[in-house]
C-alpha cells in the first residue's frame, strides 16, 4: 500500500462536540482515515447516532457537561486504561449567542467563554499530560471561527470568545511544541449545519441572499472542515502550528 | 508535607516520568529542563506553599533541597 501523509490509521482522537454539525462531520470523516474516536458530547441519543455512522474501528462514546471541569482528569485517564494514549483533540463544542451591545447579560460572556474556550483549554490541560498524550507528540484543534477574525453587528460576546481561542492557540503552541504536540485552530464563516438551518427560517430572504453573496463559493459544508482537521491533524501538517485556518469560501478575500 | 510527597507532587507537577526525585537531584542536569519548568516550580509552590517564588530566586536554585530551602525546610517533615 502506498504512503498517505494523510492518513489517521490508529491515531486515537478525542472530539467535543462530537453529536451533531461540524463536530460529529469531522468524527466521520476521521473514522473514514482509519482513526479510533472518542466521542464526547451532552445529548446521549444523538451521541450514540453519531457514533453509529462512524467507520469500523475502535470507537466510543463518552457523554458529558462540558462546563463541569472536574471531571476531565477522570474522563481523560479512564480513556488511556481503556483505550491507550490520545495522539490529538478537536474541540468543536460551542454555543452562539447574538446579542446587540446593549442587551448582552454578563451570563451570556461566562457561558460563551465557559464552552467555547474554557472547556477546551482545560480538556487540552488535562489532555496533554505526559502519562495520557502519545510522547511522540500529536495535534490539538480548536474550532474557531470567521466572527473570531471579522466583526459582525449583535455578536459581541460571541466573537471575542472565538478570537480569544485563537490568541490562546499560539501561546498554546509555543508551549506544547516541546512535546512535539501541535495546536492550531480552524475558523469557518457559515456552514450549513442543522443549527444554521434553524437561523435561516427565522431571517429575512434577502438577508440570507446577502450573506450568500458574501461567500464566493457560496456556503460551506461540515465536510469541508472536517477534511481541514483530518489534514490538521495528519503528519502531512507536521510543520504547521499557532496557525489559524481560515475556511470561508473566500468571505474574508474581500 | 513529607518529604516523600513533595519529591512525588513535584515530578508530577513537571512531568519528568524518567526521574526520582531527591534531595540532590539537580534541575539543571535533567534532560529538558528549561524555562517553562522555572515558571511551573513557581505555580507548583504558590499552590502547595501559598508562597510566591521569583523567577530570580530561582534561577538560583541548583538543587531540590535548595528549593526546600527556599519554600522553608520548616514546612518538610520525613
Amino acid at each position: 500500500m502506498s504512503y498517505n501523509p494523510f492518513s489517521l490509521v490508529n491515531k486515537r482522537i478525542l472530539i467535543t462536540g462530537a453529536s451533531s454539525g461540524i463536530g460529529k462531520a469531522t468524527a466521520i470523516a476521521c473514522s473514514n482515515v482509519g482513526a479510533n474516536i472518542i466521542l464526547v458530547g451532552r445529548d446521549l441519543k444523538r451521541l450514540t447516532g453519531a457514533y453509529n455512522e462512524l467507520s469500523a474501528g475502535n470507537h466510543s462514546y463518552i457523554s458529558t457537561d462540558l462546563a463541569e471541569y472536574d471531571n476531565f482528569e477522570n474522563i481523560d485517564s479512564e480513556c488511556v486504561v481503556k483505550y491507550g494514549k490520545f495522539d490529538g483533540f478537536i474541540h468543536s463544542a460551542g454555543v452562539e449567542i447574538s446579542a446587540a451591545l446593549q442587551f448582552i447579560e454578563p451570563e451570556q460572556y461566562e457561558r460563551l467563554f465557559s464552552i467555547n474556550l474554557i472547556s477546551g483549554f482545560e480538556l487540552a490541560r488535562v489532555l496533554t499530560k505526559r502519562k495520557y498524550f502519545n510522547s511522540s507528540g500529536g495535534s490539538l484543534i480548536f474550532i474557531s471561527s470567521i466572527r473570531g477574525v471579522t466583526g459582525k453587528e449583535a455578536s459581541i460576546a460571541y466573537s471575542c470568545s472565538k478570537g480569544a481561542i485563537i490568541s490562546g492557540v499560539r501561546s498554546m503552541a509555543l508551549e506544547l511544541a516541546g512535546k512535539k504536540i501541535r495546536v492550531n485552530t480552524v475558523s469557518p464563516s457559515i456552514i450549513e449545519t442543522e443549527m444554521t438551518r434553524q437561523l435561516f427560517e427565522q431571517i429575512p430572504e434577502q438577508t440570507k441572499s446577502n450573506m450568500l453573496a458574501d461567500h464566493p463559493l457560496g456556503f460551506g459544508r461540515p465536510d469541508d472542515v472536517a477534511n481541514a482537521c483530518i489534514y490538521l491533524l495528519s503528519d502531512a501538517s507536521r510543520w504547521i502550528t499557532g496557525t489559524n485556518l481560515i475556511i470561508d469560501g473566500g468571505f474574508s478575500a474581500r | 508535607m513529607k518529604k516523600k510527597d513533595f519529591f512525588c507532587e513535584l515530578k508530577e507537577a513537571l512531568e519528568f516520568e524518567d526521574v526520582t526525585f531527591t534531595e540532590k537531584t539537580e534541575f539543571r542536569k535533567i534532560d529538558g529542563y528549561d524555562s517553562l519548568h522555572v515558571m511551573m516550580i513557581i505555580a507548583f509552590v504558590d499552590s502547595k506553599f501559598g508562597k510566591r517564588l521569583t523567577a530570580k530566586q530561582l534561577f538560583s536554585i541548583t538543587d531540590v533541597r535548595s528549593l526546600m530551602d527556599l519554600i522553608g525546610i520548616e514546612n518538610f517533615e520525613e
